[in-house]
C-alpha cells in the first residue's frame, strides 16, 4: 500500500509545537520574571532598661549625646517654627503624602551638607554608590572630632534625630554610616549576637515627640530639630 | 524550480499525519517541574513593592536555633496607589497609618504582637529587669520612602512602652507583664545591588 511504503524514518521532526511551547515558555518568563535584591538585615536592640523614659521625648537630651540631625533641605536656622510648617507645608503641596526629595544632614554646629533622595533609592549605577559614601565620609569625619579618650563603651551616645515625615532610608543610612565607624574603630564586626551591643557604643534612634500627634506640631518638631546642638 | 512544482502539484503526502505531540509533551512536563519548585515564591512574605534602603554594614544572619522571624513590611510610594504609603502588612493583614493622629492601625499591630508573644518561647532579659522577652526577631521590612515617624511608632508598638490607642506612655504596665519585642532586624541591601 501506498502509505506502508512511505519512508516516514527519514521524514524531519516536526519542530512545530515544541517551538509553540518554547515560545510560551518564554513569554511566560518574560513577563513574570523580577530581579529581586538579594536583602540583608542590620539588627538593632531596643532598649529594656530605660522604662518607661525610651518612650518619653519630653526629656531633655543629656548635652554630652553627639545628635545627627536631619530635616528638610533649604530649612536654615533662625525662622519660627511657624515659619519651618510654611515651609513644610508648601513641600507638600502635593498631598500629605509627597515624599520630600531632599534632605540636610548636620552633626554639631557644621554646616549640613545635602542628600539628594532619588538617589539613594536608585538599585545599582554610580550615583548610589557615591552619595551612600558622602554620607559615610561626612559622619566618619564629624564623629572623629567627638572622640575621647576610652573604649567604644565609653564614647558619647549617638542620637539620630530625624524630621518625623521625611522618609526612612535617611535615618538608616546614617545609623549604618555611625555603625561602619565603630567597626572600623573597634575592628570587630557585628557577628549576631546580642552581647556585643553591651560592649558596643550607644547608638539610636530619637524616639519621636510624645505630643497630641497633630500636623501643626510639626513646625515645632523641625525648629527643634534644625536648631538641635 | 522545485517550489513552483510543489505548489502545483497534489496534496502533500503528509498532510492527514497525525500531530507529533511527543515535543509538547516534554515542554509541559517542564513547565510543571517548573511551578512544582517554584510555587512557594509566591507564599513567601517579602513583596516585590518594597525598595528597602540601601547600607553598608549590613549582613545576611543565621537565626539563632528556636527562634522565630516575623517580616513587617511598611510600604512607601512605589506602588501605584494600594496598599498606601506608610501602611503596615504582616502576613495576609494590612495595617494603616494614616496620619500624625489617627492610631487605629496600632492597636490592630499591638493585638496581632499580643497573639505572637503568646506563641513563642520565651527568655529572661540579660539585663536586670525582670522581662519575659520572646525569642522572635522582628524584620521591619521598610520601604526607603516610608515616612520615618512610622518605623519609630512601630517600634514604640513593639516594645511596648506605649499605649497604642493614644501612643502616650504605657501605665500599669510592670516589666513582668511587659510584652516587649526587643531583638528588631532593619531590612535593607547594599548600595551596588541590582
Amino acid at each position: 500500500m501506498a502509505s506502508s511504503s512511505e519512508d516516514v524514518g527519514e521524514g524531519k521532526l516536526d519542530l512545530v509545537p515544541m517551538i509553540d511551547c518554547i515560545m510560551l515558555l518564554l513569554l511566560f518568563f518574560i513577563l513574570t520574571t523580577k530581579f529581586s535584591t538579594e536583602e540583608k538585615t542590620i539588627t538593632s536592640l531596643l532598649p529594656t532598661d530605660k522604662g518607661q523614659a525610651a518612650a518619653s521625648a519630653s526629656k531633655v537630651e543629656p548635652p554630652q549625646s553627639i545628635n545627627i540631625c536631619i530635616y528638610p533641605a533649604g530649612m536654615d536656622k533662625g525662622h519660627e517654627p511657624s515659619e519651618y510648617q510654611a515651609q513644610l507645608d508648601a513641600m507638600r503641596a502635593g498631598g500629605a503624602n509627597t515624599v520630600i526629595p531632599k534632605a540636610w544632614l548636620r552633626i554639631g554646629s557644621q554646616d549640613p551638607i545635602e542628600i539628594n533622595g532619588d538617589k539613594l533609592r536608585q538599585k545599582g549605577g554610580e550615583q548610589i554608590n557615591t552619595e551612600v559614601d558622602m554620607i559615610h565620609a561626612y559622619i566618619f569625619k564629624q564623629l572623629e572630632g567627638f572622640e575621647i579618650a576610652g573604649d567604644r563603651k565609653a564614647q558619647n551616645p549617638v542620637i539620630i534625630n530625624c524630621f518625623s515625615g521625611l522618609s526612612w532610608k535617611y535615618a538608616l543610612v546614617s545609623y549604618d554610616a555611625v555603625r561602619a565607624y565603630e567597626a572600623e574603630k573597634s575592628g570587630k564586626k557585628y557577628t549576631g549576637d546580642p552581647k556585643q551591643f553591651d560592649e558596643a557604643r550607644e547608638v539610636d534612634f530619637a524616639p519621636p515627640r510624645i505630643r497630641d500627634y497633630s500636623a501643626k506640631e510639626l513646625g515645632e518638631e523641625l525648629f527643634e530639630i534644625v536648631h538641635m546642638k | 524550480m522545485a517550489f513552483a512544482k510543489k505548489k502545483k502539484g497534489p496534496k502533500l503526502p503528509h498532510a492527514e499525519v497525525e500531530l507529533d505531540l511527543v515535543p509538547m509533551i516534554d515542554c509541559i512536563f517542564l513547565m510543571l517541574l517548573f511551578f512544582m519548585l517554584c510555587g512557594r515564591i509566591s507564599l513567601d512574605q517579602r513583596t516585590e513593592q518594597i525598595t528597602v534602603p540601601p547600607t553598608k554594614t549590613a549582613a545576611k544572619l543565621k537565626d539563632p536555633n528556636g527562634w522565630k522571624r516575623e517580616i513587617v513590611n511598611v510600604y512607601g510610594s512605589t506602588q501605584a496607589g494600594s496598599p498606601p504609603r506608610n501602611s503596615i502588612r504582616i502576613g495576609t493583614q494590612t495595617f494603616m497609618s494614616e496620619g500624625t493622629n489617627n492610631y487605629k492601625g496600632y492597636i490592630a499591630l499591638r493585638g496581632v504582637l499580643d497573639k505572637m508573644y503568646d506563641q513563642v518561647e520565651k527568655y529572661d532579659d540579660p539585663k536586670p529587669t525582670h522581662m519575659k522577652l520572646p525569642k522572635c526577631i522582628i524584620e521591619i521590612r521598610a520601604d526607603a520612602d516610608t515616612e520615618y515617624r512610622v518605623v519609630q511608632e512601630i517600634q514604640q508598638v513593639l516594645s511596648d512602652s506605649v499605649d497604642p490607642a493614644t501612643m502616650q506612655p504605657r501605665k500599669g504596665v510592670t516589666p513582668e507583664t511587659a510584652r516587649a519585642f526587643v531583638n528588631i532586624d532593619f531590612t535593607t541591601r547594599h548600595p551596588g545591588d541590582q
